[in-house]
């Protein structure tokens, strides 16, 4: 998953990329709402983390002109004033959900999922297909009820794929929503965690190979 | 306007005064006609004239009156005196026998012209022509004397009536004038309140004035007991992490309760200052366009409950009051309700009157766990501590207290249709 972090208050940035970093997410960070509106037009995001007060644009107009543009990953916002103006204003704006400082780590993770997994169409923080269930909050994978165990990055990879399901995804959008931007894109790593997962998640064949495209996560597999 | 008034009335008078002049002098150059025909003789079919005349100016040269009496035929018949030496030019008349001709001249000196032409039989010419004239110039000094008087009178009544506009005006601005001091004196904080003794018209604007002075005193100690409150209840714990600080393992636990403790008074208090209250002047705010405003926000950021959501809203219903301060009451218990249901949350808004008091009812209910009786009093104690309620309910409903009582109306916790909470907000209606 990548994540564009917008916050201009130096401390707190860090912390929330190193966070996120620490779950296992890839980050970018901008410090104003001119560079964060550049980043969501440039790169592709599975959400978002906006601060409302932010120098240059402020976070509202920001999420304003990214939805103008139909950008439409998933926008959490982070409000200091905590007053029910901006939060109305954020998510009038096109927000899907706002997050008041102070606010515990645990609490920000929680919800990021939530939007993520909300847009991809599930309610439910487990993520179910057929006999595969994927459990974000613990993230645990269970096969026919019995855990299996993963690398980090077979997770993610798993996650990516039934967060889009049915549709093709090809190696370079894999790494570019699994990696940090200067991993190294000639590598055939992700060919390998692929071949593990497939095998780990047996017997059901969900992820299928498109010659020459990519993977594609089918949700009627047989 | 006055101006203009005085204008106009000093055209009229010089006009109507001008023609007075020209019509009096038209008359005398008419008594010199009918006085001259009075002295004509008759003889061997000739006229004679009497020398003797009854007019000295007309014997006297260039007295300014003249005299001609011609034939039909323009033989001159007799001449004045007065005109002998001074070239008088009879304008040429087109004869008409028994009426009067008048006329102006300029050239060579302004004078005023009477002929009459009358048929005199048993004489030689059948018609003999009449013809006066008399110089302009003592007639325009009487116009001008007249005119020099008319300025200065209109000019002296121009100058009293400004003088008596500007003294009315000023004695009419001076409560106005007495109140403006007034406000200088509230800024400087040398009085309270406005004076009462203004003329009704003013009564209004003053007691206006009043409340909103109140409500930015009340504001301002509002602030103040608020910043009082926030520094003496952060410094405490401020001291317990230091303290704890000083040990060279700090008790996680202790620090992670004093930080609670601290971000709890910061958004308490934070939110008790920024509260606006009851406006003296400002919109009613329409509760069911704020609630539909609220309600879509929350849909939103809690799509993925699937709660039923249903509204039974009056239209237009309104009260008078800041739009943020009921964002911050109606979204609190809204969260709530969206936060703690099962599956459902009704809101309905209703107007109550409950002692000759007009209420704005907004009841929202949820089918959660519902607020434990023995903890409902908690909430609503008005004299308990903000940062000492710990309720389920969270920091959100003890916003939505201090701010209904800043409006000086209730809020009423109760056990709801669905089983749920059942939160009542009733505000003060408009008026």
């Amino acid at each position: 998953m990548r994540i564009l972090v917008v916050e201009d208050e130096h401390n707190l940035r860090e912390q929330l990329v190193a966070q996120l970093k620490g779950e296992g997410f890839a980050v970018d960070a901008a410090v104003d709402g001119e560079e964060g509106l550049y980043y969501g037009r440039e790169y592709e995001y599975d959400a978002a983390v906006v601060d409302l007060g932010l120098p240059k644009i402020d976070g509202i107009e920001m999420i304003k002109r990214l939805r103008d543009e139909q950008q439409g990953f998933p926008i959490l916002v982070l409000t200091a004033r905590g007053h029910w103006q901006d939060k109305v204003e954020g998510l009038e704006a096109g927000a899907d959900d706002y997050l008041a400082k102070p606010f515990q780590m645990e609490e920000l993770m929680a919800r990021l999922n939530a939007v993520i997994r909300r847009s991809a169409g599930y309610a439910s923080p487990v993520l179910s297909q057929g006999t595969l269930q994927l459990d974000t909050a613990k993230k645990e994978v269970r096969v026919e009820g019995a855990a299996i165990e993963l690398t980090a990055y077979e997770y993610k990879v798993l996650e990516y794929l039934m967060l889009n399901p049915d549709r093709v995804v090809s190696k370079s959008e894999l790494t570019d929503h699994l990696y940090e931007q200067d991993f190294d894109r000639d590598s055939n790593v992700i060919e390998v965690f692929v071949g593990r997962l497939r095998k780990k998640i047996t017997p059901v064949d969900f992820i299928r190979t498109v010659r020459g495209q990519g993977y594609r996560f089918v949700t009627e597999a047989g | 306007m006055l101006a203009l008034f005085l204008t106009g009335t000093g055209w009229v008078l010089d006009r109507a005064f001008t023609g007075s002049v020209v019509t009096g002098a038209e008359q005398q150059l008419r008594l010199v006609i009918y006085s001259l025909m009075g002295t004509v003789g008759e003889q061997g079919g000739r006229l004679t004239f009497n020398e003797t005349l009854f007019e000295p100016r007309l014997s006297q040269p260039d007295s300014g009156l003249y005299a001609r009496v011609t034939s039909d035929l323009g033989e001159q018949l007799w001449l004045s005196a007065s005109a002998v030496t001074t070239a008088v030019n009879f304008p040429e008349i087109d004869y008409q026998p028994g009426s009067f001709v008048f006329v102006q001249t300029a050239e060579p000196t302004p004078r005023f012209h009477l002929s009459y032409t009358v048929i005199w039989e048993g004489v030689d010419t059948e018609q003999v022509v009449f013809s006066t004239a008399t110089d302009q110039a003592p007639y325009l000094a009487s116009i001008n004397e007249f005119r020099r008087n008319l300025g200065l009178g209109l000019g002296a009544a121009t100058a009293f009536f400004i003088l008596a506009q500007l003294a009315a005006l000023r004695w009419g601005l001076l409560p106005l004038r007495s109140m403006a001091g007034e406000v200088r004196e509230l800024e400087a904080g040398e009085r309270e309140r406005l004076s009462s003794a203004y003329p009704n018209e003013l009564k209004g604007l003053a007691n206006n004035l009043d409340r909103f002075v109140a409500h930015e005193q009340s504001r301002r100690s509002r602030y103040r007991n608020a910043l009082e409150d926030l520094a003496h209840s952060l410094k405490t714990p401020l001291a317990v992490i230091r303290n704890a600080l000083l040990n060279d393992v700090p008790d996680k636990a202790l620090l992670q309760e004093q930080l609670q403790r601290m971000e709890t008074t910061v958004t308490h208090q934070l939110s008790k200052a920024s509260a606006t209250g009851p406006v003296v002047v400002g919109k009613a705010v329409v509760i069911d366009v704020l609630v539909r405003r609220l309600l879509r926000a929350l849909e939103i950021a809690y799509a993925d409950r699937n709660i039923k959501v249903i509204e039974n809203l009056v239209p237009d219903l309104a009260a008078k009051g800041d739009e943020r301060d009921f964002m911050e009451m109606l979204g609190n218990l809204l969260e709530n309700a969206f936060k703690y249901t099962r599956s459902e949350v009704h809101i309905s808004s209703f107007a109550r009157t409950i002692e000759t008091r007009e209420f704005v009812c907004v009841c929202v209910a949820d089918n959660g766990p519902g607020i434990p009786a023995a903890q409902r009093g908690d909430v609503l104690d008005r004299g308990r501590r903000l940062d000492e309620i710990q309720s389920g309910q969270g920091i959100g409903l003890a916003v939505v207290k201090e701010l209904v009582s800043l409006y000086q109306g209730r809020l009423e916790i109760g056990a709801g249709p669905l089983g749920g909470a059942a939160l009542t907000l009733m505000l003060p209606a408009l008026s």
